[in-house]
């Protein structure tokens, strides 16, 4: 992961609205329980997404589903760009 | 209870409840957020009276996390279960797959209803329903539940109801860690339906209700197991894990079963579900909603329709002449006075619930129900997060407080979808607290809207006052962690006629048969308590407080008394009083009334929910508080707004 290519991941958090990623890694510091919802939500490893907005909330958009993520969860939800 | 049942379990909001309604003609409420059914409902089934059909809450994920999702959990446990009719969204089918994965470990014969339909073709989602039902090994059916199509096909496919073939092996320690505790469960509690696989598998993820279930039938070899699960844990056989195995094989299908075409322009509902949240224009939309709320209810419901209703129709008609045929009929003046008099049960308890709060709590019931199927609700919680994070709450708690004003009883089970104790408890006290519920809604605007948009507004700001003030302190006295929002946002849905009808009346006839025997009620332990003179006793007892403190007249003290049974009730009384109050009293009055006690129904779910301990200890906090904060707000009022 220590490529510094615009392949580089970066969190969720980051990017603009109309972005399309691939999902990279959930970070450690989000904890279990939340983790496993995210997974269900559809925001697991190797899934695109599309950034909606990011003000107030992180909104994405996974398949068919809107999803809504506090910052403080979008900061470690690690994506490449695509 | 019948020999055979056939539950409708999936993930939330994907339509279950409109199935069982289809399915037994029972309905069950339905509306456009995830968390709609967050207990057990059950009826014969249309196609066969022996069958009980089982509504079960929606569950985001197997093992079960929150108190909804146990609920289903528990039913899938300790229900004779003839089969599942699993509900799916089609437009969603990996979430589906998901929890597909889990139901077939568990060996209950199933039947897909792969619903929604017409949302999945619109956004270009096609999905081959037949090649799905040959990899799972069971029928597949494509439905609208919406439109009713696709129910003759699922009830036929019932009879085909089969076990579902595995759709993962996950890793080996897994595999191994869930042989062993499978051979254990096997051995000691083997389940009379449900494969000991599928058992070791919640096991493993901590699903709660199976470790009760596991913990009654296994005895003492709980341990073994507690053991063998603590050793996988080591090995990094943790539950996210397993979920995460799930989700892959069930992407792996989807992709396989799935045809996407691509969309020219984004959905009509997808723009509008920005806009909604959008940062700029979310403020002006929730003004322009609120605005519309408090046109329909404040100004037509409770200012145009309570007019007709209370002066026109029972003030100058129903009235005066059931009283002239009362007191022409009935000789004894004590019966005449309980029915007709100053606390008459028809002059006073029936002509409040009749032509003051039905009129209000109607237009209420529909606005309510149109906001509720168009997926705005939900998307209050994106919107509040940031204020709820004041208060130790995330977002999500805005839906059970939202359905308060509802009505604070049912409201009080929706926190099962809350995540933590922690929220919970605090969600359950704030509503007890400061949330009004319809009826109560209903007499605020009609005595407030009557005086002023000002001390309307007063009241308003002063409950979202106090409730920002009490969730804060409970967040600091209440130990344990805020969890940040993580939440989907449903489709934006043009509310169905026919749906918003069905709760409007099912809603009405709540208000009907629960609110107005305990009018009746109120208004005859008024009556006695005037008959036997303890009436000016009470007055005088509650004078200091009443009086000196509230600044209110002496005869309000008996609305308080009222208030014990509802606060609605309490409220009426204070708008019995209204000539004589001035608009500072009339706000100290129902600012004061509507933190005080919740109302008995509420309480009891209280008790239900939390205990009763619990639920003393908030009404031992709330009674008092109400009075300070009341009396608090007296004396600002008087000082500043004179
Ligand atoms: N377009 C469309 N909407 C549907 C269909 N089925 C249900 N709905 C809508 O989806 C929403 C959710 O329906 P419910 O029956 O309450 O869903 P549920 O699965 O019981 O939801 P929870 O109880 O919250 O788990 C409602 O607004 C329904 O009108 C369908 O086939 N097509
Ligand atoms: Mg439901």
């Amino acid at each position: 992961m220590s490529t510094h290519d615009h392949n580089a991941r970066v969190p969720l958090a980051f990017l603009l609205p109309g972005a399309r990623a691939q999902v990279n890694a959930l970070g450690d510091e989000i904890d279990a329980t939340q983790r496993e919802q995210i997974l269900a939500y559809g925001l697991a490893p190797g899934r695109p997404v599309t950034v909606l907005q990011q003000h107030p909330m992180t909104l994405v958009m996974v398949d068919e589903v809107e999803l809504a993520l506090e910052s403080s969860v979008a900061r470690h939800v690690w994506v490449t760009r695509r | 209870m019948t020999a055979s049942a056939i539950a409708l379990v999936g993930n939330p909001n994907v339509g279950k409840s409109v199935l069982f309604h289809r399915l037994t003609g029972a309905y069950v409420n339905v509306s456009n957020y995830p968390g709609t059914t967050v207990e057990v409902a059950r009826a014969s089934a249309r196609f066969d009276a022996a069958v009980d059909l089982i509504d079960t809450p929606g569950v985001l994920t197997l093992p079960a996390r929150s108190d909804d999702e146990r609920a289903t959990m528990h039913a899938l446990l300790h229900e004779p279960l003839r089969a599942v009719i699993q509900v799916g969204d089609a437009k969603n089918l990996r979430r589906t797959l998901t929890l597909t994965a889990l139901l077939a470990e568990l060996g209950v014969p199933a039947v897909l209803a792969l619903n929604m339909h017409d949302e999945a073709s619109a956004r270009g989602v096609t999905v081959d329903a037949q090649a799905l039902s040959n990899a799972l090994g069971i029928p597949v059916v494509p439905t609208v539940a919406t439109g009713g199509e696709g129910i003759a096909q699922l009830t036929r496919a019932l009879t085909d109801a089969r076990a579902l073939q595995p759709l993962l092996h996950y890793d080996t320690d897994t595999e191994a860690a869930i042989t062993d505790l499978a051979n254990r469960i096997t051995r000691h509690a083997p389940h009379p339906r449900l494969n000991a696989r599928g058992l070791a598998i919640l096991y493993l993820g901590q699903d709660s209700e199976v470790e009760a279930w596991l913990a009654e039938a296994a005895g003492d070899q709980i341990t073994g197991m507690a053991s063998a699960r603590a050793a996988a844990q080591t090995k990094g056989v943790m539950p996210a894990a397993l979920a995460h195995e799930r989700g892959e094989a069930a992407g792996t299908l989807t992709a396989r079963v799935t045809a996407r075409t691509a969309q020219a322009s984004p959905l009509l509902a997808h723009r509008i579900g920005q806009l909604i949240i959008h940062r700029f224009w979310a403020w002006p939309i929730l003004l322009g909603v609120l605005f519309v709320v408090y046109e329909f209810v404040g100004v037509f419901g409770a200012g145009t329709l309570v007019g007709l209703m209370e002066n026109d129709l029972f003030g100058k008609i129903l009235n005066p002449a059931v009283t002239t045929f009362v007191r022409a009929n009935i000789g004894v003046p004590w019966i005449a006075d309980l029915l007709v008099g100053e606390y008459g049960l028809w002059t006073m308890g029936m002509t409040y619930a009749l032509a003051l709060i039905l009129p209000i709590v109607t237009t209420f019931f529909i606005i309510f129900g149109l906001l509720e199927d168009s997926g705005y609700f939900a998307r209050l919680s994106v919107l509040a997060n940031r204020l709820f994070k004041l208060i130790g709450l995330n977002g999500r708690a805005v839906l059970p407080m939202v359905l308060g004003l509802g009505c604070v009883t049912m409201a009080t089970l929706t926190t099962r979808i809350l995540h933590s104790p922690r929220e919970r408890l605090i969600t359950i006290f704030l509503m007890a607290l400061a949330i009004p519920c319809s009826a109560q809604l209903g007499v605020v605007l009609g005595l407030l809207g009557g005086i002023s948009f000002t001390a309307t507004l007063i009241w308003v700001v002063s409950m979202v006052g106090v409730l920002m003030l009490a969730g804060f302190l409970a967040a600091k006295l209440i130990p344990g962690r805020r969890i940040p929002l993580v939440t989907e946002m449903p489709p934006i849905r043009l509310p169905l006629f026919g749906n918003v009808a069905k709760k409007t009346v099912g809603r009405i006839k709540w208000y009907l048969i629960e609110v107005i025997p305990l009018f009746l009620l109120g208004t005859l332990i008024m009556f006695l308590l005037n008959q036997f003179g303890a009436l000016p006793a009470i007055i005088r007892a509650g004078e200091p407080l009443v009086s000196g403190w509230l600044g209110l007249p002496p005869e309000a003290s008996a609305a308080f008394v009222m208030g014990f049974l509802r606060r609605d009730f309490g409220a009426t009384g204070l708008f019995a009083l209204s000539h004589q109050l001035s608009p500072i009293q009339a706000v100290v009055g129902m600012v004061t009334i509507t933190l005080f006690v919740p109302c008995i129904a509420s309480v009891m779910m209280i008790v239900k929910e939390q205990g009763w301990k619990i639920a003393a200890a908030m009404i031992a906090f709330i009674v008092p508080f109400a009075f300070l904060i009341g009396g608090l707000l007296n004396h600002l009022l008087r000082a500043v707004w004179a």
